[in-house]
């Protein structure tokens, strides 16, 4: 298997694979079609792709109706569309009623919305999505990663959304990994002078930052947290008990978002400090990498970060 | 099914509604009483369904898209004894009852889906009956929706969308009773032109009298002969159709009569006191 361009080339090839063997596949596009790198499922697969024009409120509730009738939907399109202007769809229709429905949004996070702005940059998504029951939400780090939770979500019978980014995603894993179903990887152990978790597209800066840290005698592990809010958080906590002092970087608003969920984590199952990292305003408009710099996911930063919460 | 046994189903179907408002004291007897005919007919005459196998693949699907009407369509699911015998107290609203205060799929049989929140079943109805015509299923699915539910944006989604696809096997009634929550619908927001609107999205619309039971069972049948489009029926009903105290007040679009109120009910509903 080659590797991908990002997680939209990504994401369209899984939807192609999956529906080799599944005919209940469909995908439902609110003029997402292009957006999501799916043009080639519509050609192979016209009778299922479902296209109901720029109406993402329409578009759940289309899935909603498939997936009530037997069918498999997914909706793809730009995280906040569906998590913000059709969130009430994604609760009472989808969640509820506990459906088979899968969403992907895309342009996720300052990184992956970029120069659109703050229209098209969403922060919020799993902050909204986690205040709502039946949902398992996945977090890839990278294309290759969200190939293989978009493959997953297919397997999983219930409501799934699968957070994903814009072509600006570094790649972190190898093709072949799987996407993991115990909600965390550990990528690198220099030590245990803090466990530093990451999720989606910046885990390769934190990666950096721990390989910056370690030449400074500073020796971190770092952890791909992947699901959210998942059933068995069991080796998150095993990671936790092996330290004394966490630090999250996450693409999202410190509120809601993976940084809340490892914070729960701890306090409820062994209190120690956890500094968060993430977004605390709206962003801007620029080119990723340097946008992600401005707003503190610069390797630099994310160094600096670690070692004022040394504990 | 003849027009005068349906009539008088649908008006079993509001004794039971109104019954299960007054025990239940609690929910919306008006927007419940002005779709019993177009149920009826429906649920006695028209849908292609099987109380003993309520998740058929083959069957015909409802949603009620104005959900708060639940009571007459508990009544109907009742008394074509989707839950075995029909039910004495529904028990409406009450804490652990599965009649909950607007229709939950997964926790009454028969219940194609849930709904409630204004604005939803057109939409949710196109799934369905595009997923019908991609399974080369000859199922319809019918809505109904009211006509103040039809102010919510995400309904003309829906309507264009629907048209789009040519889903002819989707049809929707509406409930055209004037009224909504706050008030009329003129003083609300206007008059508007439902069967004209529809019309300009492309689809097959019709106006009846949505107590007439001839005139229902012939738009439906007008509806599943118009090919290549969704139809609209839209339905002239009087709020509250049936319990003259109830009939276009809309203070009882949601309200719980006294005692006095339901015996007085009963008495023109022809139940037995």
């Amino acid at each position: 298997m080659a590797g991908f361009k990002g997680t939209r080339e990504a994401f369209a090839q899984a939807l192609l694979d999956i529906a080799e063997e599944n005919d209940k596949i469909m995908f439902v596009s609110p003029d997402s079609l292009k957006a999501m790198r799916a043009t080639k499922f519509a050609e192979v697969h016209p009778d299922q792709y479902v296209e109901v024009g720029i109406s993402e409120q329409n578009a759940v509730d289309t899935a909603a109706g498939l997936a009530a009738a037997g069918l498999t939907p997914f909706v793809g399109t730009y995280a906040g569309f569906l998590t913000m202007r059709a969130c009430e769809q994604m609760r009472t229709f989808v969640a509820y009623p506990d459906l088979n429905v899968k969403f992907v949004g895309i342009n996720s996070g300052i990184l992956g919305g970029e120069r659109e702005g703050v229209t098209h940059q969403f922060y919020e998504d799993l902050g909204i999505l986690s205040n709502i029951p039946n949902y398992t939400i996945f977090t890839p780090a990278d294309a290759a990663q969200t190939y293989h939770a978009v493959k997953l979500a297919a397997e999983i019978n219930g409501p799934v959304y699968v957070r994903a980014g814009s072509g600006r995603e570094t790649d972190v894993y190898d093709i072949e990994t799987p996407f993991s179903e115990e909600g965390i990887r550990i990528l690198k152990k220099y030590g245990n002078d803090m466990l530093l978790l990451s999720s989606g597209f910046v885990l390769d800066r934190v990666l950096k930052a721990a390989e910056i840290l370690n030449e400074k005698g500073i020796n971190v592990t770092v952890g791909d947290v992947n699901i959210l809010y998942g059933n068995n958080p069991q080796k998150i906590l095993e990671a936790i008990a092996k330290v004394n002092t966490i630090m999250t970087v996450e693409d999202h608003n410190v509120n809601g978002g993976m940084g809340a969920y490892i914070s729960k984590l701890v306090v409820e199952n062994d209190p120690k400090y956890v500094k968060r990292m993430g977004l605390t305003t709206f962003g801007e408009s620029g080119p990723a990498k340097e946008l992600a710099d401005a707003y503190g996911f610069s390797p630099e930063n994310i160094v600096k970060t670690v070692e004022e919460n040394l504990k | 099914m003849n027009a005068a046994e349906l009539k008088k189903i649908a008006n079993d179907l509001r004794l039971t509604a109104v019954e299960m408002v007054y025990k239940g004291k609690d929910g919306h007897p008006g927007p419940a009483l002005s779709i019993a005919d177009i149920v009826s007919v429906l649920y006695f005459d028209e849908m292609r369904v099987d109380s003993s196998n309520p998740d058929w693949e083959d069957r015909d699907r409802f949603i009620l898209s104005k959900g708060h009407a639940c009571p007459i369509y508990y009544a109907a699911l009742s008394k074509k004894e989707y839950f075995g015998e029909e039910v004495e107290d529904f028990q409406l609203r009450a804490l652990g009852s599965n009649f909950q205060g607007h229709p939950v799929m997964n926790k009454i049989k028969g219940v194609d889906m849930t709904s409630g929140s204004l604005g939803n079943g057109i939409s949710i109805g196109s799934g369905m009956a595009i997923a019908g015509k991609y399974l080369g299923k000859d199922y319809n699915v019918f809505v109904i929706a009211g006509d103040g539910e039809l102010q919510e944006g995400v309904c003309w989604e829906g309507i264009n969308s629907a048209a789009g696809h040519h889903l002819d096997n989707l049809i929707v009634f509406v409930d055209k009773n004037g009224w909504q929550s706050g008030g009329s619908i003129e003083e609300t927001i206007g008059a508007n032109n439902i069967k004209d609107r529809f019309e300009a999205f492309g689809w097959d619309a019709q106006e009846i009298d949505g107590h007439n039971i001839e005139e229902i069972q012939k738009a439906i049948s007008n509806a599943k002969n118009a090919k290549g489009k969704p139809s609209v029926i839209v339905c002239d009903c009087i709020k509250g159709k049936g319990v003259p105290y109830m009939e276009n007040n809309n203070a009882w679009h949601k309200g719980v009569p006294t005692q006095e109120q339901y015996e007085e009910a009963r008495k023109v509903l022809g139940g037995a006191l």
